[in-house]
């Protein structure tokens, strides 16, 4: 398993359209995908539970990925993580 | 030197981080205790040095600020009134919404909202009452005689005897007053000293209770034996107010009315116990001199109308249709009076029927409201407050619904007053008093006829309720229907196996690949369209449950049959309004029927904000299915 922590910085937060992008692409890696927000965490491969966890501008989440093909996926989330959020 | 509260009080928000940085405000005898949330924004040294804080010190994370005796309740109301904390904000609000209504309607608003609270009370007791006297009074079971129903009928009847205390609390925290000084006019009013306001129509209970013989309620005369007509001035008629409401809302709103005024003119040093004493004592002339004799004077004329009346039947229909406002009124007390007289004269009593229509009226209207309101509060009261009715007792039948709603008390009227005058051509009577509706059957001398009689004035009152009493609608839920027939088309804009998508707003759907947007136009977030609304309202698009609302407002997740998750997203860009022009109507985890509003925005204000308005609508999972249809 790999995680690693981020700190949101778009003042719009996780928001509906760049969610939406991210959820594509975690859709082509096999691993389980969980984020974590303080208290609270869901399934970051299902779009509504992402925007639902609301994470706003300011927010530190912590993500896990878990499964076979978790070294590549992480890298491509934080790729996503630093372009969008 | 007079302090200036509203400075003093203004300089204390202002440095303990203001309004929002306060979670709860509450002052004893000398403090003003504040709970805050965030310590490190109090400014300690400037509050010490406040002119009026005589000095503060935390303690059971309270901020405490020494103010003094009779001052700090004064600046604790304007710590409330600049903070907005308090619920007097919500009263003024309510005070002003009420100002605009007929007079008679804002006479009525304070006795439903006495009665309200107390309903559990008087509910229980009169329920109970109503089975334990009609246990009594069936032949041959002798329960009447058993220590059970001694007990019970003790149990029964508390609220009832004492009902003037539980009604004088519960209008003291109506009318602002301090309920305890409530608590205390209530009680005199009630105080075993008097006689009991239910044998002021008894001489032999009067004989008994004031060691005399002549049957007359002995007086005191306060001011000697200064006459005005036949009228002593400050004479006192030594008997109690047992089962009375109006007298005692009236002398709680006085004494409210005094205590607050005192309050405001006593200087801060004596009006701990200054102000007390002066309203328990002008309060209680007015209960015992003035308030108390008009209604035992008016009771006396209800008496000696009702004995003529009731000896032809247009009279018996009109004390059908007032029974209720006497009841009202606490006006009813001397009613057996007139059945037992009736008994002694002709053994039969004709009075039973006209009350017991009246009674039973009562019961259909408020059941007609039980069952016809959508509240689920207004029905938990008036289903029970019906059963009540039904057995006779119909205090929080009138008080707790008819009355509050109007309608229905009129609808009962109307039935009453039928059922009395059709009581007075049969010649129905009974044989006993003390009970009228259902337990009724043990007395009456016709059981069939006074079925019919109960049928028709509760039946009369059940249609009328149900016709003209309408439940006031002020929430948007309820206005939806309208809404959703004219703007709700239902037209279906996705399928899939799971089912179906309807559009969620008016407008011209337009195919996904011309949204102005590459994310959503590409089909990376699922299959979708977009419409150009015509209308300013999103509803769901099918029976299911929200799973998001974005903090901005602009864009709702809903989950539905099959699992199929939809977007809906408002405007382009939309995001960047933080909220400005939108309006969610729910929220996360609600249950949504297709159809139901769920969020408004404004078309104005995305276009002056430079963003398409268009709703974007998209099936986020459209991978799960094979065969969607767009």
């Amino acid at each position: 398993m790999k995680e690693f922590t981020y700190t949101v910085t778009d003042p719009n937060g996780i928001h509906a359209r760049p969610a939406g992008v991210l959820v594509k692409q975690l859709k082509n890696f096999s691993s389980s995908v969980t984020i974590f927000k303080g208290d609270k965490n869901v399934d970051m491969k299902k779009l509504l539970a992402l925007m639902g966890l609301g994470v706003k501008q300011g927010d530190t989440v912590t993500v896990k990925v878990e499964g076979e093909d978790e070294e590549a996926c992480v890298a491509e989330l934080l790729k996503a993580f630093q372009e969008n959020f | 030197m007079a302090l200036d509260y509203r400075k003093c009080a203004q300089e204390i928000v202002d440095h303990i981080g203001g309004r929002d940085n306060v979670a709860q405000a509450a002052h004893c005898a000398t403090r003003l205790r504040l709970v805050i949330k965030d310590n490190s924004k109090v400014d300690k040294e400037y509050l010490d040095n406040i002119d009026g804080v005589k000095g503060m010190f935390e303690s059971n994370g309270q901020l405490q600020l020494i103010i003094g005796t009779g001052t700090v309740n004064k600046v604790y109301d304007e710590f409330l009134a600049i903070t907005g904390m308090t619920a007097a904000t919500k009263d003024d609000v309510k005070a002003a919404a009420a100002a605009k209504q007929p007079l008679w309607k804002r006479l009525l608003k304070p006795i439903g909202d006495v009665f309200v609270p107390i309903l559990p009370a008087i509910v229980a007791s009169g329920l109970l009452m109503g089975i334990v006297e009609a246990l009594a009074k069936i032949p041959g079971l002798n329960f009447g005689d058993t220590a059970w129903f001694a007990f019970l009928d003790m149990m029964a009847n508390t609220a009832f005897a004492f009902l003037p205390v539980i009604v004088a609390i519960s209008a003291a925290r109506v009318f602002g007053g301090n309920i305890f000084l409530g608590a205390v006019i209530g009680l005199m009013m009630v105080h075993t000293g008097l006689l009991n306001g239910w044998n002021v129509g008894s001489a032999d209970a009067i004989n008994s209770f004031f060691g005399v013989t002549d049957g007359v309620i002995p007086t005191w005369n306060l001011f000697g034996n200064i006459k005005i007509g036949n009228y002593v001035l400050g004479s006192i008629s030594r008997h109690g107010y047992q089962g009375h409401v109006i007298p005692v809302i009236l002398s709680i709103f006085c004494m409210s009315k005094i205590e607050k005024w005192l309050h405001k003119h006593v200087p801060e040093m004596i009006d701990l116990f200054v102000t007390p004493i002066c309203t328990v004592f002008v309060t209680s002339l007015l209960t015992f001199i003035v308030i108390g004799p008009i209604f035992a004077g008016l009771e006396t004329v209800v008496l000696n109308v009702a004995e003529v009346m009731v000896k032809n039947p247009i009279g018996a229909m009109a004390m059908g249709a007032i029974y209720p406002v006497t009841v009202v009124m606490g006006l009813h007390h001397m009613y057996n009076v007139i059945e037992a007289g009736m008994l002694s004269s002709v053994g039969l009593n004709t009075w039973m029927p006209i009350a017991s229509a009246a009674n039973f009226a009562q019961f259909g209207a408020c059941l007609a409201v039980g069952l016809k309101v959508r509240s689920a509060k207004t029905k938990s009261v008036a289903v029970p407050s019906s059963m009540s009715a039904a057995l006779g007792i119909t205090e929080p039948a009138i008080f707790g619904v008819n009355l509050r709603f109007y309608k229905p008390f009129i609808a009962g009227m109307v039935g009453g007053a039928v059922g009395a005058v059709f009581g007075a051509i049969t010649g129905i009577g009974a044989t006993a008093y003390g009970v009228t509706g259902i337990p009724g059957y043990l007395t009456v001398n016709n059981p069939l006829v006074y079925t019919i009689l109960l049928a028709v004035s509760g039946g009369i009152a059940f249609v009328g309720t149900w016709m003209f009493f309408h439940e006031e609608e002020k929430k948007a839920p309820v206005a939806a229907p309208a809404a959703k027939e004219e703007n709700f088309v239902g037209e279906t804009i996705i399928s899939c196996e799971a089912g179906k998508v309807a559009a969620p707003v008016k407008g011209q759907v337009v195919a996904q690949d011309q949204i102005p947007d590459e994310t959503f136009a590409s089909g990376v977030l699922g299959q979708g369209v977009g419409i150009l609304p015509a209308d300013e309202t999103v509803y769901a698009p099918y029976d299911g449950t929200i799973s998001s609302v974005a903090d901005s407002k602009h864009a709702v997740g809903i989950t539905g049959a099959g699992d199929m998750e939809l977007l809906i997203h408002v405007g382009v860009d939309t995001v960047a309004m933080n909220g400005e022009g939108f309006e969610v109507l729910v929220a996360d985890g609600d249950t949504v029927k297709a159809g139901q509003p769920i969020l408004r925005f404004s078309k104005e204000k995305i276009k002056a904000a430079g963003h398409p308005d268009i709703v974007v609508v998209l099936l986020t999972n459209s991978d799960d299915y094979n065969n969607v249809t767009v």
